[in-house]
């Protein structure tokens, strides 16, 4: 089932997402605008790491 | 459904063939344990008394040597800093965005911390139960529950918004009230537990209203085993007209198991919680279908205060066959079939509540509220089942009487004294019923 997925792609993405958002929140510094937006970006990307990059744990 | 829409919120990991799936509750066992391990003062301690660490935990049998914990610990842990959690806490307090509490019905209740990320699990949780049972981002779904401190079905509205279903909050609105609005609003589908779901049908016909009529398609129940026991399902599916569904979940563990739309047992979600069944005379891990065990549970991704092999006291069975949706899950027979701490012996006879229920929902000229009172009289138990019989059915009482005592007897091996009480005066319940009542002196 996994191989029709591209999983490897996505996981990529995923990262780039990750990546993104924790440089988004350097960035932001002590806007608390940005630091509490990042915090639930992150949980969101979290949700996507459980669901595909986890997979790659048993490719 | 669309001829492109998937049956599965997630079909790579609801359809990974089960020896990946293994290895994956394997890897990210060591993970949550490494996690609380390194960050939670609790677990440090309860490891490192026990000579184990995150390096020893490399198969799936490694797993039986972590010790477990249960509700006693989780109880001592809030009479250490960090209030109001304790030390068992795996991130600062000011991570932690979500109180809940368990609702005490054994004992002192169990505070509850969870980060955003916790929440957003639930949500996700909770996402694959409903998009399991049919829930899509077409369904208007109801929430009659009154939004507080226990998480009920507060993971269930968000989880429905993360679908993209619309999501109506049934609060502070009484039974009467919620049922109109379902009614205005042409709702689609709602959750509750068993007992306020059947009795909301009971107020909907006071008020002239065929619960049927309603348009509800589909319900999901939670909060008692009501759903998955044969007779009380089909008597909410008769009164609502509608498909009924299981889901466990408890406060201190997190969303695990689901009946799907084929309505056979309870898949548990494996990618997300590791569950052992525990033989509870020889402490084995039973692997056997059709056995009952309590149950070992994990979640492998709550971070804010991790649930690791924790004993639930919940008794449950894997069951003989596999479920036709395709989920790879393995499927627990009958939902939770009792509790290792509320199966008692009567008379020296083990009895579990649920099959009390079973008999009494099973008599169509019996209402829907039912009380068992269990007491000692010298060193003799008594019990005694008081029951109501509907209006029009009066005068078959002694005929009811017999064939009811006759199926206990059979279903339970006990004799019963049953009182029979005035239609609707026997307490009703809008959330946790209590209808077991066991006033003996242990």
């Amino acid at each position: 089932m996994a191989e029709q997925y591209k999983i490897d792609e996505m996981d990529a993405k995923i990262k780039q997402i990750r990546k993104t958002a924790e440089e988004l929140q350097q960035l932001g510094g002590n806007i608390e605008a940005v630091k509490k937006n990042i915090v639930r970006l992150l949980a969101s990307t979290k949700m996507l790491e459980l669901n595909i990059s986890d997979v790659k744990l048993v490719m | 459904m669309a001829n492109n829409e998937s049956m599965y919120w997630n079909p790579i990991l609801e359809t990974m063939p089960r020896e990946k799936l293994r290895e994956l509750q394997v890897k990210k066992f060591r993970r949550i344990f490494e996690w609380a391990y390194n960050n939670s003062p609790f677990y440090k301690k309860l490891y490192k008394e026990a000579g184990i660490e995150p390096g020893d935990i490399k198969t799936y049998d490694d797993i039986k040597k972590v010790p477990k914990t249960d509700k006693g610990m989780l109880r001592d842990v809030q009479t250490r800093p960090p209030f109001p959690y304790g030390d068992m806490l795996a991130v600062p307090l000011q991570q932690v965005t979500e109180f809940r509490q368990t609702s005490g019905t054994t004992g002192t209740p169990v505070y509850q911390a969870d980060t955003w990320q916790d929440w957003e699990w639930w949500a996700e949780n909770w996402a694959y139960i409903l998009y399991a049972q049919g829930y899509r981002d077409t369904d208007r779904i109801f929430i009659p529950f009154g939004y507080n401190i226990f998480v009920a079905f507060w993971a269930c509205h968000y989880a429905a918004e993360k679908l993209g279903a619309e999501v109506v909050p049934g609060g502070v609105l009484d039974t009467e009230a919620r049922i109109m609005k379902m009614q205005e609003l042409k709702c689609t589908a709602f959750g509750a537990t068993p007992t306020y779901v059947l009795g909301m049908a009971d107020t909907a016909r006071k008020i002239g209203i065929d619960p049927a009529s309603i348009g509800i398609k589909r319900i999901t129940c939670a909060g008692e085993p009501g759903a998955s026991i044969p007779t009380t399902k089909k008597r909410i599916e008769e009164a609502w007209g509608a498909k009924v569904y299981d889901h466990i979940g408890a406060t201190e563990i997190g969303a695990w198991s689901y009946m799907c739309t084929a309505q056979r047992g309870l898949h548990v979600n494996e990618a997300m919680f590791l569950v052992e069944i525990e033989d509870t005379e020889t402490g084995e891990i039973i692997d056997e279908p059709m056995k009952n065990g309590k149950m070992v549970i994990t979640a492998f991704d709550r971070i804010g205060k991790p649930c690791i092999r924790f004993d639930s006291k919940d008794v449950i069975r894997w069951a003989d066959y596999d479920c036709e949706c395709g989920r790879t899950f393995r499927i627990i027979d009958g939902g939770v079939v009792g509790r290792a701490d509320d199966i008692t012996k009567v008379k020296g006879v083990l009895l579990a509540p649920t099959a009390i229920e079973e008999v009494v929902r099973s008599f169509s000229e019996l209402s829907d509220e039912y009380e068992v009172i269990v007491t000692k009289k010298g060193d003799i138990d008594d019990i005694m089942l008081k029951i109501e019989i509907k209006p029009g059915f009066e005068n078959q009482q002694p005929d009811i009487l017999n064939r009811l005592k006759d199926l206990l007897r059979v279903k339970t091996n006990l004799g019963y004294k049953i009182e029979v009480h005035p239609y609707e005066s026997l307490p009703r319940y809008a959330l946790k019923a209590k209808r077991f009542k066991d006033m003996r002196q242990h």
